[in-house]
């Protein structure tokens, strides 16, 4: 992995004081007072102490002591995905036992623990995050996936009033929420790379704090597979990005789901057996992240399950500077509570000696990621594909009912063409006539403020609000016919 | 207690006219949750579910055949036998196999249990859970929703409907990590007295009618009570107090947060019996008796299956609960697969069934009974005998008895006592934990006069409780000399 240029604006650890982002909220959290007796506990010096003060069930009255699971085998699978999907492969067995040695039992997974996680789940992913990601000096704290992650996050640093900084094509389900609690979203300009750096800085340089409240102070952003664009950012856009973090003092919220399904990559046909190869091989083919050149301790990464195993796992982790980590930990502790005991259990011991260890599981990935390449391909006579979504541009121009206005002045972010107005209307013949869906990149676009545009050449976003999100995460069968539909769609719609 | 046949999860209105009154749910919402907006690629989804044969290429879920489990088995007691829970721990009773497959016949197919789901769970849980509502409480017209348990959704509840600078209403000793969670958001905390049977209702109507906006904000619209085996003073309400303190809810329009893990550790009879005759040992919930639709029902399954199972659900009328399913489906999402594959197989008709359930329920109370009686036993004749300390409820609520009137020094000798019993090798939590200080000017006397209690638990092995009341006896004749 190459070796990010970063200067460091921080002490010989790294970190920086970074408290002054933290939301009221997050300032006036206090910890659990029954925590609190915990710790005066641990600091008694008799041994032999006798606690009547918790009310945890016994672990002899959980109505289970034993759970198993069967998985693909990945030992010597070349390609265990595909093998698992013709039932052509072997499967393997994992154990969760309540009485008896493992990984983590169920005697320590389901009593009420601390807000992180369990101590042995949490040793597995911090292990693989460091073998993975290289981050300088962070901690790992359980999620009940990216969702819980990011609004969590968005509530660690987000007051009424805040501005935060994204795509300005984005995820509505994660930008939704703190909309609620009165955070608006500013949108940066992208191109077919993500984010275009330059317009990141020159948004944050043209400020007005006087008409517009304070300076944005969180990022936040999904460098790869970007959703819906599907883009991916390339090392030199993160470098830029990041200084400019640095110089604005920001904070940035890497969510990365499709971390592990980069496609195009040069591969390097790793046959070694020798499990230390292949991780290394494996790792040496994916794109460093903002966490493994963050000096400053001003990134936290949220990495998920779902997509690399399920999404109704609901697990997750989150990578950041320990003064972040522990007021997510109380948060947490003051909210959801930690992970389930079951999600826990089984990634443990799928990390472990008895499951997949590190290397089976970065041989998963690698087949799952060859699964969904060899899906996108099926689609590449068609349309420029990436990740798990397509992004379809229309040229709504060539429509005969397309009108473009001349700009005279006034807002410039105020539509000049009826794009949103056909866009509308395609979606909708597609779902009622044709019977495919697809997201209309409306759905997916932040609204602009004249405040942060240039007035000069801009083209509003209503203008440029041209896209369908496609997936192809479905069969091939599915993404024929889905194809075939939207052909026929597109046109009766241009013959209109 | 009136039987109403099963229903599924959005029950349809059952008549009950005479008793409901108009309840304007709306201006109990907190501003966020009247600002927050649904999801929009989710109402895309539902769009798309209507047509059938509709191909949906807009969302990015993995596909099943991806999911790298075709099978999860667990190993449970067989529920035969007569005892289940001392035959389970003693090693001595048989043990059942239930399994939840990705490919094959189950009740709750892994390929739905994997998926990405709506906030409010699946269906098939939501369905055996309400059928469970319907049997031991008959709300009269609720919907319900998973949990992560109940933190999760006693905490989303002080979001749903807490604005920074609102007053909520709670017992004055409570479950204080739950009332410390709210502070943050801006909620402050108006402690009711209680006595030994809980909270008294003729406080919280003085609460109330005394209430004054203009120097108090605006008056309280949430009351926070745990009704059973309240933490930590381990009363129950009686169903007089029940109807005392709904009818005050009604008469001030206060949404009742009813958080009740320890319901089903209420039964105090030994028979073995169906879950309708459980439904009359039991207490009555206030969901019960909820024909305005005030209640929120915070139900878990950490007491009677495992804390680790994170899981439990919130019976509410159907605009809270589309509300919560809003910010549910904002943050934390709905509940994890395999939790609800397990349920949903236990609760099945491979599992054990509802009734099957209740029986374990039952075999676990006995066991919470045996070991009560165990502890007062040891208490009389290890504590009690010295005068300085009594027992009751539940959850042990011990009262060494200091002496003066108001403005005492209680706390601090409390302290000292709970030190020394740490270094004679016990722990036990000591009420100040607990104590809800008011901050509102609504009480007369302050609340450290009150605080010489302890609580202790009697969930651990007998020895620990024979040792530990041994250590506490001990130590409190030391300290009252």
């Amino acid at each position: 992995m190459e070796e990010p240029q970063i200067n460091s604006n921080g002490t010989d650890n790294g970190d920086i004081d970074l408290s002054h982002h933290l939301s009221d909220e997050a300032r006036n959290r206090v910890a659990n007072p029954l925590k609190d007796i915990i710790r005066v506990i641990s600091e008694c010096p008799v041994i032999d102490l006798i606690s009547m003060a918790n009310g945890d069930p016994h672990h002899s009255l959980y109505p289970f002591r034993q759970i198993m699971y069967e998985v693909p085998s990945v030992q010597d699978a070349p390609d265990p995905v595909t093998s698992w999907r013709n039932n052509s492969g072997l499967a393997q067995i994992i154990r969760s036992y309540k009485d008896k040695e493992c990984a983590l039992s169920i005697r320590d997974a389901f009593p009420y623990s601390r807000a992180a996680g369990l101590q042995q789940c949490i040793d597995v992913l911090t292990d693989f995050t460091k073998l993975m990601f290289a981050p300088p000096n962070h901690h790992v704290m359980l999620t009940l996936g990216n969702s819980d992650g990011i609004t969590k996050v968005f509530r660690l640093f987000g007051e009424k009033g805040d501005h935060f900084l994204t795509d300005e094509f984005s995820f509505p389900s994660m930008t939704n929420s703190p909309l609620a609690y009165g955070v608006k979203w500013v949108g940066v300009k992208m191109d077919p790379g993500g984010i275009i750096p330059e317009e990141l800085e020159r948004i944050l340089a043209k400020w007005d704090e006087v008409k517009s409240g304070r300076r944005p102070r969180v990022l936040y952003i999904v460098p790869v597979g970007q959703n819906p664009t599907g883009s991916t950012l390339t090392v030199d856009r993160r470098k830029k990005i990041y200084a400019i973090a640095q110089r604005w003092d920001l904070i940035i919220m890497e969510d990365d789901p499709y971390y592990f399904l980069q496609y195009d990559i040069p591969q390097t046909n790793c046959a070694s057996t020798d499990p230390d190869e292949f991780i290394k091989n494996f790792r040496s083919t994916l794109i460093p992240t903002f966490l493994s050149m963050d000096v400053d301790g001003r990134v936290l990464r949220i990495d998920t399950f779902s997509k690399v195993l399920a999404p109704g796992m609901r697990l997750g982790w989150i990578t950041s500077n320990k003064l972040f980590h522990q007021k997510l930990a109380d948060y947490t502790d003051s909210s959801t509570q930690p992970p389930h005991a079951f999600g826990q259990m089984f990634v443990t011991e799928m990390l472990s000696e008895h499951g997949w260890k590190v290397e089976g599981f970065c041989r998963w990935l690698k087949s799952l990621r060859m699964d969904y390449q060899s899906r996108r391909d099926f689609l590449l006579d068609v349309f420029s594909a990436r990740r798990m979504f397509v992004w379809i541009e229309v040229f709504f121009e060539r429509h005969p009912r397309f009108v473009r206005e001349q700009y005279s002045g006034g807002s410039p972010v105020v539509a000049r063409t009826n794009t949103e107005q056909l866009l509308k209307e395609l979606f909708e013949r597609l779902m009622n006539t044709q019977g495919v869906v697809f997201i209309p990149s409306s759905t997916f676009a932040i609204p602009e403020n004249p405040l942060w545009v240039e007035s000069d050449g801009h083209v509003p976003l209503s203008d440029r609000n041209r896209f369908l999100r496609a997936t192809f995460a479905g069969t091939e069968d599915i993404i024929e016919k889905g194809m075939i539909r939207l052909g026929n769609g597109l046109r009766e719609f241009f013959q209109d | 207690m009136v039987f109403l046949p099963p229903t599924t999860s959005t029950t349809s209105a059952v008549d009950v006219g005479l008793k409901r009154s108009h309840v304007d749910y709306y201006r109990h919402l907190s501003s966020e949750a009247r600002s927050r907006l649904p999801n929009p690629i989710k109402s895309i989804w539902k769009a798309a579910q209507v047509k059938t044969g509709t191909i949906n290429m807009g969302n990015g879920d993995p596909h099943h055949t991806l999911y790298p489990i075709c099978e999860m088995n667990f190993v449970v007691p067989s529920i035969e036998e007569h005892d289940p829970v001392q035959s389970w721990r003693s090693g001595t009773g048989e043990q059942n196999i239930i399994a939840s497959y990705k490919d094959d016949p189950c009740t709750l197919s892994l390929r739905t249990a994997f998926a990405y789901g709506a906030g409010a769970g699946l269906k098939e849980v939501r369905d055996a859970l309400a059928d469970l509502n319907d049997r031991i409480h008959s709300p009269p017209n609720h919907t319900v929703s998973l949990s992560l348990g109940n933190a999760d959704a006693l905490t989303k509840c002080f979001r749903l409907l807490g604005d920074p600078g609102d007053s909520f209403l709670c017992e004055e000793f409570t479950f204080s990590a739950m009332t410390n969670a709210a502070l943050p958001l801006g909620i402050k905390w108006v402690p009711i007295r209680m006595d030994n049977n809980g909270l008294v209702p003729s406080d919280l109507e003085r609460i109330l009618s005394n209430w004054d906006e203009a120097t108090q904000g605006k008056r309280p619209h949430v009351l926070y009570t745990i009704p059973c085996s309240q933490n930590p003073t381990g009363s129950t309400l009686s169903l007089e107090r029940r109807q005392q303190i709904y009818q005050i809810a009604h008469d001030w329009d206060i949404i009742i947060l009813e958080d009740d893990p320890y319901f089903f550790l209420q039964v105090r009879c030994n028979s073995m019996g169906t879950t309708r005759a459980i439904a009359e040992v039991l207490p009555r919930s206030f969901l019960s008796m909820d024909y305005d639709g005030r209640v929120m029902r915070l139900d878990s399954f950490s007491k009677i299956v495992a804390p680790g199972m994170r899981l439990g659900w919130v019976t509410s009328n159907s605009f809270f609960a589309e509300k919560l399913d809003m910010l549910t489906d904002s943050s934390s999402q709905h509940p994890h697969g395999m939790g609800q594959a397990f349920i949903s197989e236990l609760l099945g008709s491979s599992g054990w069934g509802v009734d099957g359930f209740m029986k374990w329920i039952l075999s676990l109370c006995n066991e919470y009974q045996r070991r009560r009686d165990l502890f007062m036993d040891v208490f009389r004749q290890k504590v009690a005998i010295s005068g300085f300390a009594t027992a009751e409820g539940t959850t042990i609520w011990d009262t060494p008895t200091v002496p003066g009137g108001p403005t005492t020094n209680t706390a601090d000798l409390m302290d000292e006592l709970f030190r020394k019993l740490l270094n004679s090798g016990l722990v036990m939590m000591p009420a100040s934990t607990f104590a809800i200080v008011d901050r509102t000017g609504t009480t007369g006397s302050h609340i450290n006069d009150r605080v010489n209690f302890f609580r202790a638990t009697f969930v651990g092995t007998d020895v620990t409780i024979r040792d530990g009341l041994t250590i506490f006896g001990r130590t409190l004749e030391e300290f009252f000399f």
